[in-house]
């Protein structure tokens, strides 16, 4: 991969790239199985700086998000393996810097808290499950669970785009509802 | 003479003055009221969220201070699920999943023309009506009717207060004038000051999986990637495009949002799985509906608070954009 398509993909993530470059990535991604597999690296560095609290992690850690991302995973990682807060914080510009060059683990080994918080130790860390686990939540192992949380995605992206009274509505219906759909009907007739 | 010229002058400005205080009190500019107060004020209120035979109690609060707006809804009942909405992201913790969703935003000039407002065209497909009704929560009211001229978008029934024009009741009709979704204040402050620690989460999200839904994706109103709806319901347009990751799914994915000017419909395009085509689904949550269905080895999925034909007829006409026709603005 060249480091014109980590900066496109970079780029892509950061909502940056240009509309022409965004077309030629999105129609290599679906062609290229390696490129998606980077593509799912690079977001997943992404899940981990954006993640609340973020706290050294143990080596294990990077054993197990390695062998989710060979498996063609995109969701982010447990945040049990980060040590999550209930506050969303910003990692340090070093970070940044090794997510440009392409050093996944190193990042993920390195988070760094902002505000000088204490780093956490690997052993103060909540024993991480395994991400498979997690991505099997979000995944087809579990059709109504997936479903349902594509369902509540879906809406909680498409709220963004409705009236304030529309979008309360709907928002309303993703808090009140269990597991997010009252009903699904299938049509069985070929589809296009 | 003096006499006829202030005649006609109170003449003139009595048919200034009319016309104006006509306008003042149309629907449209209640609808407009109410947006504005919906976005701008500090208010902290309990509801019941209704439809079909659920209820459900929640809390909302909004909290607007140096520009800034933060709103919380949080439900009370059962599953302790909350939803905070910053100008950055939106949150969605779903305890009872140990799951919190989170969707970047984008609060700029590209994101607000997006968002549908009650313009001049809104009447074309909505027929409006405002009067004066019964009190509601000791507040006088006034009464807004929004009917669907058609089959393609469902009815609003709102209870405005006078001063504020805030919604104190709120009902989803459909055509046949039905209660589909149904929000009632049962009590509603709007407290010149919230603090800030009132629209923290309350949810301990230690050990949840955090799912980032969406992207900084860019907000056009070009088609993005090569699809386009070919044929619309009458009066939906699209109105911005953009890419969205979503759980589960390798690749971002086209997004494209429609709007009538008040409903709205969300398209979403997936790579379609390797096995072949599914099943083409249609689920309902309380007046949002979405549908399901392949296109040229694509999932598609159009959701939006519209009825279900609305959304297999916008779903089953999504193309890939090489030769299709300009999307149908539907007039």
């Amino acid at each position: 991969m060249t480091d014109q398509i980590k900066e496109q993909i970079s780029a892509l993530l950061d909502g940056e790239l240009p509309q022409n470059e965004m077309n030629l990535l999105v129609r290599r991604l679906e062609r290229d199985a390696a490129l998606r597999l980077a593509f799912g690296r690079y977001a997943l560095v992404g899940e981990v700086l954006r993640a609340p609290g973020g706290a050294l992690a143990s080596a294990g850690f990077a054993e197990r998000v390695s062998s989710a991302v060979a498996a063609g995973v995109s969701a982010a990682p447990s945040a049990s393996a980060v040590a999550p807060s209930s506050r969303r914080r910003r990692a340090t510009p070093m970070i940044g810097a090794a997510v440009a060059a392409g050093t996944l683990f190193a990042a993920v080994l390195l988070l760094v808290p902002e505000q000088g918080e204490q780093l956490q130790q690997a052993r103060s860390v909540e024993p991480p499950a395994p991400v498979a686990a997690d991505v099997e939540a979000t995944g087809a192992a579990s059709p109504t669970l997936a479903r349902s949380q594509r369902m509540a995605a879906y809406l909680v992206a498409h709220g963004e785009y409705s009236t304030p009274i529309g979008r309360r509505n709907v928002w309303t219906g993703v808090l009140a509802n269990d597991p997010g759909i009252t009903r699904v009907s299938y049509e069985f007739s070929e589809a296009r | 003479m003096a006499l006829r010229h202030a005649r006609v002058l109170v003449a003139a400005l009595g048919m200034a003055i009319v016309p104006a205080l006509q306008a003042a009190d149309s629907p449209r500019v209640w609808l407009e009221r109410m947006t504005e107060s919906l976005a701008t004020r500090n208010y902290d209120g309990l509801f019941t969220h209704s439809a079909g035979e659920q209820s459900e109690a929640m809390r909302i609060l909004h909290r607007v201070e140096d520009g800034r707006s933060v709103e919380r809804l949080v439900s009370l009942d059962g599953s302790g699920r909350e939803l905070v909405r910053t100008p950055e992201e939106v949150h969605a913790y779903l305890p009872d999943r140990r799951v919190v969703l989170v969707e970047p935003r984008k609060e700029d000039g590209s994101l607000l023309k997006a968002v549908p407002a009650p313009g001049p065209e809104l009447e074309l497909l909505y027929e409006l009506e405002a009067r004066p009704g019964h009190r509601v929560l000791g507040n006088e009211v006034r009464i807004v009717d929004v009917r669907p001229r058609d089959q393609y978008r469902y009815g609003y029934r709102l209870w405005l207060a006078e001063d504020t024009a805030m919604p104190l009741r709120s009902a989803v009709l459909d055509g046949d004038g039905r209660v589909i979704e149904q929000i009632q204040f049962t009590r509603l402050e709007m407290p010149a000051h919230i603090p800030a620690s009132a629209v923290e989460p309350s949810v301990d999200a230690t050990g949840y999986q955090w799912i980032r839904t969406g992207r900084r994706g860019n907000v056009r109103v070009a088609a993005v990637a090569g699809w386009r709806v070919r044929q619309a319901p009458p009066g939906f347009r699209l109105v911005a495009s953009r890419f969205q990751t979503l759980p589960g799914v390798p690749v971002p994915v086209p997004h494209l949002i429609l709007s009538d000017g008040l409903a709205s419909v969300s398209v979403f395009i997936e790579p379609g799985p390797p096995s072949g085509p599914i099943p083409r689904e249609l689920a309902t949550l309380g007046s949002a509906n979405a549908y399901t269905t392949t296109v040229q080895g694509h999932v598609v999925t159009a959701v939006g608070e519209v009825p279900q034909n609305t959304v297999r007829n916008i779903a089953s006409s999504v193309v890939p954009e090489t030769g299709a026709p300009p999307l149908d603005a539907g007039r």
